[in-house]
Parts: C-alpha cells; sequence; structure tokens
C-alpha cells in the first residue's frame, strides 16, 4: 500500500505529461544542453563534437567584441530601462484622476507595446533615414545639423534606445497607472494640510510609497533588456562597427552566422548568469530597501 | 484640499494631447508616407499629408508580396499556440493545485526558475533538438516548441488558488471525476483569467520574429514578422521604395490595432497582472 501512496494518484501523471513533455524538450533539456555545448568545440555539421573543458570561456574573456558587447548591452539597458520609467511615471500621474478623454489617451500611448516590433522599426528606420528622415527634419528645423542615424557608430545606439523607449512607455505606464491607485488620498492630504506643494507631495509621499512598483519594473525591464533582438535586427543588424551589438545578438551572430556553436553557448551563458543575478538581487534588495506598506 | 486652480485641467489637456501626438506621430507617418508619390516621399523639407493620396499603393503591397498568406499564417499559427497552452496550462495547474504526486514543490520550484530564464539562451539548443527530430521548417516544430509557456501555467495556477477549496471538494464527494471538477468548475469560474491570458499570448505569437524566423526557411512559411522583413530586404530593395514598404508595415500592424480597438481595457488589466514570455 506504501508504494501506491508514495506514486500519488496516477491519474494526476496524464494531467501533466500534456505540459510537461514539451516543457522538459524546449526548456529544461536546451538549458542543460547548453551547458554542455558551452564546453564543446562545434559547427552543427561534424558529427563529434570535441570537449573543450572551459576554453570556450577562455577565449570569450579574451575576445575583445565580446567585451564591447557587455558595454553595449549595460549602455543599453542604462538608456532604456530609467527613461521607459519616468515616462511611464509621468504619462500615469498625468492620466490618473477623473480626466475626459483618458481612455483615449491612455490607448494611444499603450499601442506602440503591442504593435509588430518588425514593422515598426522599419518605420523608424524611415524616420532615422539621413538625407530626408523626419528626425533629421526636425533637428535642421530646430537649427541642428542632422546626423547619420543608424549609419553613424555614435547614434546607432541611441537610435534603437529611442525606439525601445517608445514602445515599452506605454507598459510602464499600466503599472504606475495601477500603483498610483493604491496611494492612500489621505495621506497627499495631510501632506497639502501641512503646508508641502505638489511636486514636495508627489516627491515625498508618492514616490516613496510606489516604491515597489519601480522595483519590480526595473528588475523586469534589465531583464527584458537583455533580450531585445527584433528592433536590431531590422534597424543595424548590431553595426554599424558592433556599436549596437548587444549580448544576444552576439550569441545569435556566432550561432546563426559563424556557427560557433561553442562561443554561442558560452555567451548564453552569460546572459543567463545576468538575468539570474538580477533576479536574485531583486530579492536581496527588495527585503533592504524597498518602501512596503502594510 | 485646495481646490485645483481652474488653469489646471486645460494644461494638463495640452500637456497630454501634445505627449500623445508625439507618441503616435510614428503610426500617422508611416501611413502617410504610404500615400506618397516618389517624388513626395524624397522632398525636404518633408511633406506632412500628399497632395492627391495614393490609397492604390496598399493594394500594390498586397499583391507585391503574399501579405495574405503571411497574416493567415501568423493567425493561425498563434491560435493554435493559444489553444494547446490553454488547455495544458489548464491541465498542469489543475494538477499542481488538486491532485497528490510526488516532487510536486520541485517540479513547481523548476516552473518559476525556468519563468526567470531568458527563453532565447534556449534557441541555440532548441533548434539542434528540433533539427534532431526532423521538425525544422515545419508548423509542427514552431508549434511544439511554443507549446507550453511557464507564464500561462503560473496565471492559471494563481486563478485556481484563489477559487475556494470546498467548491472542488463538494464536487469531489458527489463523485465528480477530475476532468469534470477541470472543465466544466475550475475552468468556467478563472475564464477571465484565459481571456486575458489568450489575447497576451496571441498577440506575442502573432508579433514573433526571433524564434519563428529561425525555424522557417521557406517564405510560405513565414510568419508576418519575417515575411515583412524579406519583403523590406528583398521586395522593397532596402529603402529604394519606401511607400510600398510602409503600406506593408501598415497592413501588418493593423490587424493588432483593430483588436487592440475592442480589447484595449482587457489587455491594459491583463499586463498589469503578468508579463509575457514567448519563445
Amino acid at each position: 500500500m506504501n508504494w501506491r501512496k508514495k506514486l500519488g494518484e496516477p491519474a494526476a501523471y496524464g494531467y501533466l505529461l500534456p505540459a510537461l513533455i514539451p516543457l522538459a524538450l524546449f526548456w529544461i533539456a536546451p538549458m542543460l544542453y547548453v551547458v554542455y555545448l558551452g564546453f564543446t568545440d562545434w559547427d552543427f555539421m561534424s558529427p563529434d563534437k570535441t570537449w573543450m573543458g572551459l576554453e570556450n570561456y577562455r577565449e570569450l574573456l579574451q575576445n575583445e567584441d565580446f567585451y564591447k558587447s557587455l558595454r553595449v548591452t549595460l549602455l543599453f539597458g542604462l538608456g532604456t530601462v530609467l527613461p521607459v520609467m519616468a515616462g511611464g511615471l509621468v504619462l500615469a500621474s498625468l492620466l490618473q484622476g477623473k480626466l475626459r478623454g483618458k481612455a483615449i489617451y491612455q490607448a494611444i500611448v499603450f499601442s506602440p507595446w503591442i504593435t509588430t516590433t518588425v514593422a515598426v522599426s522599419i518605420v523608424w528606420s524611415w524616420i532615422f533615414e539621413p538625407r530626408v528622415g523626419l528626425a533629421n527634419g526636425v533637428l535642421r528645423m530646430l537649427g541642428f545639423d542632422g546626423v547619420e542615424w543608424l549609419q553613424s557608430s555614435v547614434w546607432a545606439l541611441p537610435a534603437v534606445i529611442i525606439v525601445s523607449v517608445w514602445q515599452s512607455m506605454g507598459w510602464a505606464m499600466v503599472f504606475y497607472l495601477a500603483a498610483l491607485q493604491q496611494v492612500p488620498q489621505d495621506l497627499k492630504e495631510a501632506a497639502a494640510i501641512d503646508g508641502a506643494g505638489r511636486l514636495r507631495t508627489f516627491w515625498n509621499v508618492t514616490i516613496p510609497l510606489i516604491s515597489p512598483t519601480s522595483f519590480f519594473l526595473f528588475i523586469i525591464l534589465w531583464i527584458q533588456s537583455f533580450q531585445a533582438y527584433d528592433q536590431i535586427s531590422i534597424m543595424t543588424q548590431g553595426g554599424p562597427a558592433g556599436s549596437t551589438r548587444t549580448l544576444l545578438y552576439l550569441y545569435y551572430q556566432s550561432a546563426f552566422e559563424r556557427f560557433d556553436v561553442g562561443e554561442a553557448s558560452a555567451v548564453a551563458l552569460v546572459l543567463v548568469v545576468l538575468s539570474a543575478a538580477f533576479s536574485l538581487l531583486s530579492g536581496w534588495v527588495s527585503r533592504r530597501f524597498v518602501h512596503y506598506t502594510n | 484640499m485646495r481646490e485645483t486652480a481652474l488653469w489646471v485641467r486645460p494644461l494638463r489637456h495640452l500637456f497630454l494631447t501634445a505627449l500623445c501626438s508625439l507618441i503616435a506621430f510614428p503610426f500617422f507617418w508611416m501611413i502617410t508616407s504610404s500615400l506618397k508619390t516618389n517624388d513626395e516621399i524624397w522632398s525636404v523639407p518633408p511633406v506632412l499629408w500628399p497632395e492627391e493620396p495614393l490609397w492604390g499603393t496598399f493594394l500594390a503591397a498586397w499583391q507585391a508580396a503574399p501579405f495574405g498568406q503571411y497574416l493567415l499564417n501568423s493567425i493561425m499559427v498563434a491560435a493554435v499556440i493559444v489553444l494547446l497552452q490553454m488547455v495544458n496550462s489548464a491541465m498542469m495547474a489543475y494538477a499542481l493545485t488538486h491532485m497528490h504526486f510526488p516532487f510536486r514543490g520541485a517540479l513547481f520550484a523548476i516552473i518559476i526558475v525556468t519563468y526567470m530564464l531568458p527563453a532565447s539562451a534556449t534557441y541555440l539548443p532548441a533548434y539542434v533538438i528540433l533539427s534532431e527530430l526532423n521538425l525544422i521548417d515545419t508548423y509542427a516544430g514552431l508549434i511544439i516548441s511554443n507549446a507550453v509557456s511557464v507564464f500561462a501555467i503560473f496565471l492559471v495556477r494563481q486563478a485556481f488558488l484563489q477559487l475556494p477549496k470546498e467548491l472542488a471538494e463538494a464536487a469531489k464527494i458527489d463523485g465528480a471525476p477530475h476532468w469534470r471538477i477541470l472543465w466544466t468548475i475550475m475552468v468556467p469560474l478563472t475564464r477571465s483569467t484565459f481571456v486575458v491570458m489568450g489575447l497576451i499570448t496571441f498577440i506575442g505569437m502573432y508579433n514573433n520574429y526571433f524564434w519563428p524566423s529561425l525555424i522557417t526557411k521557406s517564405p510560405e512559411l513565414y510568419l508576418v514578422s519575417a515575411g515583412l522583413r524579406s519583403f523590406f530586404v528583398e521586395g522593397g530593395a532596402y529603402g529604394m521604395n519606401w511607400p510600398l514598404i510602409m503600406a506593408g508595415s501598415t497592413i501588418t500592424i493593423l490587424p493588432l490595432l483593430i483588436l487592440f480597438l475592442f480589447a484595449q481595457r482587457l489587455l491594459m488589466k491583463g499586463v498589469s497582472l503578468s508579463f509575457g514570455v514567448n519563445k
């Protein structure tokens, strides 16, 4: 009788398998497999994979492209995360409370998030066209010289960042809208009675109260920034001169353009470690610094 | 509380209108660029609205590349994936919350860890696995590799946990089998979770580019993102025919904008509950 109890209900297995089979085959096995591949030298073709030990990682650490990619990845993250949060918060504060046409404003702000990244990246490529594109048109109207945008190793990354911020701001806004609704009205009123102005109240009362949301967004947006691919693939393909080649794009190029499976797997592991570090950090920081009510 | 000054409200509208115009401008620019002649599109300073809008460009784009096929591909693949994910995540969530089996905690821990991992790290090994199974360049491969979503399991489990426990227990005492408890009690009671999850997954899959573009090699299997990209690179000859390319982009995002028009509230509520994990 005991073994039956241990095995549990036989029916449970039937309920687990439809999800468990693809989960094992396309999530769990690949995660283990990529760790293994990172220790080998393979090109997709040859029948056997040679064990290389830590060679791929050693090479990666001596590879200048890797450090450049790491830098681009962090710059891209820095350039997107904080502006997305700030933009989302400003929009949410403007769109709070009673307001005519609120739903329409919110829909417009949110719409870039649901639209196909490939399509909007093409549209932005046209906006960033150096000769007659809109971006340079606006710059010239303001009395500046136009820049080469996607063809310039200085301006390509900012261009990709602009598109990414534009796409995600509305998403962050939705979270801030929910958070702002939870801020108790009487706290704001109390601050007002104490003579605090609107901005002061916002800074000293609202901001600390919504810090759990800000913190959550900070972590998620960083992790998402490591995953940006579509806009880079369409607008710059990592160029010019690697100025927009993030770690993810380096991974794509080494795997599917140069067929260097070992290097690609090593880069993938670095990405996993980076994401995991942010997730773990989040647990630690939230216990220490984030202000939770009740 | 202090009275809000009279000028605050119009100022807020002014500010919001300016911001929203800025945010929506790329969409406006996409449409107006589709309608311009080649002279107008290359003119400096840019023309805001063409003298004679060339609505025929949309038809020309529709015929220049098999957009109808791409749209249909995307919609079909996304719909099948949504359906599969709904069924298997309901079943797994039910097992996790209402059935007894060994390593239940461990299984849930694995699901959480998978949830936090970057999906793209699996692309290379998953590609190798799919090619071992001879499923590269098939919809079977694309669909089964997307058939499970830890995000969906997570969300449905959460919804099931919020239902009162007595509900399933009472049904069990009445002799109802598991499948009936799941499909006629639990799922109908949590249908809003399924709707939200289905919508987010559908949109994510419709837009999906990275993974499908690795799996699909034959142009007739392209999902709309990959199709549009190949039109941009080859058919559109990399920026030589911008009106046509802009029309193609418009065609691609139009179904989503229509969907959004009807499901805005639901969708925005949905993302604040969750965020998608797609392959």
